[in-house]
């Protein structure tokens, strides 16, 4: 199987960059094969992409659990392994647990979403990667990947519809 | 007949007033966020010299001979236990109250003008919290037996008391600053990437962008996952900021003492630290504004303006608690708060209690009111300057003043500061050096959420008046 060929086109606004996905679509490029990479979040529907996935909010969830569980540790079985005995005091007592448990819980959630996005982004990434730096000063890029025999019609297709440039992405260190 | 400026002038005026109307292409403001960040003057190295040296001294130096000599240097002895340690824990724990308030509550709300300071203000939430943890390990004294308060299993069967306010105190405050430092370094992502983008290769610093920016491109999937993120964080990081103060509140609330066995000392502590949390950050607005290439672009009038308006609410908010705080106490009628209610009042430090009033609600009242004062930066900073001379006040009052009354008066005696005074100024100055040291490094604007903004906004006409039009574009 011949290996895919990997263009990086250039637009300078959404506006062409939303006409260039709608196009490469129709040329038989896959979403899949499209990567739009950007200096600020342009949403999907924005530019007609199909919606992301993210773990983020799941990964919250299941650290508020864990924090919450920890709390419950912290709050009423701790007390019966090391014992301070005051007098007249409940040993577990509930409304000073609350306050340990929301701590505990608001801790588990938010260290689990921070987690949660170099989890999904798979950061920290030093590996070389296709990139151009015009992306941060506000370009969009779209990252194709294509059969090389299909490289040349996109990429005059690209242009045609307002491209700055089309070239083949080479990946490199940021 | 009515005098009608041509529609241009008006939209003009409007672009020059807005940061938001007034686009800029991104490379552009790459460029002056990265030239503020690059160009220092002779004067930044000699502040910055001036308070190293005072850090060096009045930080480390003094604290070392506290611990070499014990805390018999410092000022606190019966009746006052507590004095200016507790004082700064409290005073730097509100000032970073402020960094959640501007960067989530006004997210959240979708407040557009908070954009160019988000960062600005959350820088100021961690610095903070970094001088209330340097204060309360100063208070405990034997500060390298601090990890007792950790829950570590240890053969000598000790344990933190989670039912015990203190117990609260570190669970709170370690919470609020580990999730604040993940929510200051989240949207700092995407402008550590543009400074790698603009750092030249074979430099220090672009090994330092490199590796911050964790291989951030800016792809669908990267910004999706940090825009959850955000706003989770934007939502969940409110009710922990409310918590901590409370919490700190509770320290002196869930003591039947005089004074401080209030219901309401929990909201009271809370604006009370907005209060100072916001005076801070228009104090720091206006001096990066002041002293940094650049900024005047980013951080404008109608930026001092809005943030006015917020510390005039703020400030009669204060009132409101302080005066439910005084009555209810003063009505009670028992005899020793009565008697500290009018040690506070006419006490040798009634002063102080006159220049917490005048400096948190009499002054902001009388100037913050009017839209040009509001908006002159030099007048705000000296607002925010005073607010915070009056939040220090507050908890001076309450802490080492308040405890000088008991119900013991055998043992009354007026708290003589010691060795405190200097740590204090050192926790001070390692606050504005590190934010100055912070200037340099990361870029103090996020560019990527002014430009989001300058997307979203546009002029439209209705009839003959032009008017600003916000779209939603998340």
């Amino acid at each position: 199987m011949a290996e895919e060929k990997a263009l990086l086109a250039v637009f300078s606004d959404i506006d062409p960059a939303a006409d260039a996905i709608e196009q490469l679509r129709i040329l038989g490029v896959h979403d899949d094969c499209m990567n739009v990479i950007s200096g600020i979040p342009v949403t999907e529907a924005m530019l007609g992409r199909p919606s992301q996935w993210t773990n983020v909010p799941r990964l919250a969830l299941g650290g508020a659990i864990a924090g919450f569980l920890v709390g419950l540790f912290l709050a009423f079985i701790t007390p019966n392994m090391y014992t301070i005995m005051v007098g007249g005091q409940p040993f577990t007592p509930v409304p000073p647990a609350v306050i340990v448990l929301f701590e505990m819980t608001m801790l588990g959630m938010l260290i689990s979403t921070f987690v949660g996005v170099f989890l999904d982004s798979l950061f920290p990434n030093y590996r070389p990667m296709h990139y151009v730096p015009e992306i941060s000063d506000g370009k969009i890029a779209i990252l194709i990947e294509c059969p090389p025999p299909d490289a040349q019609k996109i990429t005059d297709v690209l242009k045609k519809l307002g491209a700055e440039s089309v070239k083949e992405a080479e990946a490199q260190h940021l | 007949m009515a005098d009608h400026k041509p529609h241009t002038s008006h939209e003009e005026h409007l672009r020059e007033q807005h940061l938001m109307l007034d686009p800029m292409p991104r490379g552009k403001m790459n460029e002056m966020v990265m030239e503020s960040m690059h160009t220092t003057s002779w004067k930044f190295w000699l502040v910055f010299g001036l308070l190293s040296a005072l850090v060096a001294y009045a930080l480390f130096y003094k604290w070392g001979v506290m611990i070499l000599e014990g805390l018999g240097v410092a000022g606190v002895n019966r009746p006052s236990y507590w004095g200016i340690f507790l004082v700064n824990t409290v005073f730097w724990i509100g000032i970073s109250h402020a960094g959640t308030f501007i960067s989530a509550i006004l997210r959240v709300f979708k407040a557009e003008f908070r954009r160019p300071f988000t960062r600005a203000a959350e820088l100021m939430t961690t610095f903070g919290l970094i001088q209330a943890g340097f204060s309360i390990f100063m208070h405990m004294g034997r500060v390298w037996l601090s990890y007792w308060l950790m829950p570590i299993p240890n053969e000598r069967q000790l344990w933190p008391n989670f039912h015990s306010p203190l117990s609260w105190d570190l669970l709170a405050i370690t919470t609020y600053l580990l999730s604040s430092t993940m929510y200051l370094f989240l949207p700092l992502i995407p402008d550590l990437a543009m400074a790698r983008d603009r750092t030249p290769d074979g430099t220090w610093q672009k090994v330092f962008y490199r590796v911050l920016a964790l291989g951030f491109r800016g792809t669908e999937g990267e910004w999706t996952h940090l825009r959850n993120a955000l706003n989770i964080f934007a939502f969940a990081i409110i009710p922990v900021m409310f918590s901590v103060h409370t919490i700190v509140s509770w320290d002196f609330a869930m003591a039947t003492r005089p004074g401080w066995n209030s219901t309401i000392f929990g909201p009271y502590f809370v604006i009370g630290a907005l209060h100072s949390g916001m005076g801070a950050v228009v104090m720091v607005l206006a001096v990066v504004r002041g002293t940094m290439k650049n900024m005047k672009y980013f951080i404008r009038p109608e930026h001092f303006e809005a943030i006015g308006k917020l510390m005039l609410i703020i400030s009669m908010s204060w009132a409101y608690f302080f005066f439910n705080d005084y009555i209810v106490q003063w009505y009670g009628g028992d005899k020793w708060t009565k008697e500290l209610l009018h040690w506070h009042e006419a006490g040798p430090m009634g002063w102080m209690w006159f220049g917490m009033l005048i400096c948190n609600v009499a002054i902001p009242w009388a100037i913050l009111w009017n839209k040009k004062w509001r908006s002159t930066p030099w007048l705000i900073f000296i607002v925010g300057l005073l607010i915070n001379v009056g939040m220090w006040f507050e908890r001076y009052i309450i802490v080492p003043i308040s405890l000088t009354i008991n119900r013991m008066p055998f043992t009354w005696r007026l708290y003589q500061p010691g060795i405190e005074v200097w740590l204090g100024i050192g926790t001070l100055a390692f606050f504005i050096l590190l934010y100055m040291a912070a200037s340099r490094l990361i870029p103090l604007i996020p560019v990527w959420e002014v430009q989001e903004g300058q997307m979203a906004h546009s002029l439209r006409k209705y009839g003959r008046e032009t008017v600003v039009t916000v779209s939603e574009l998340e």
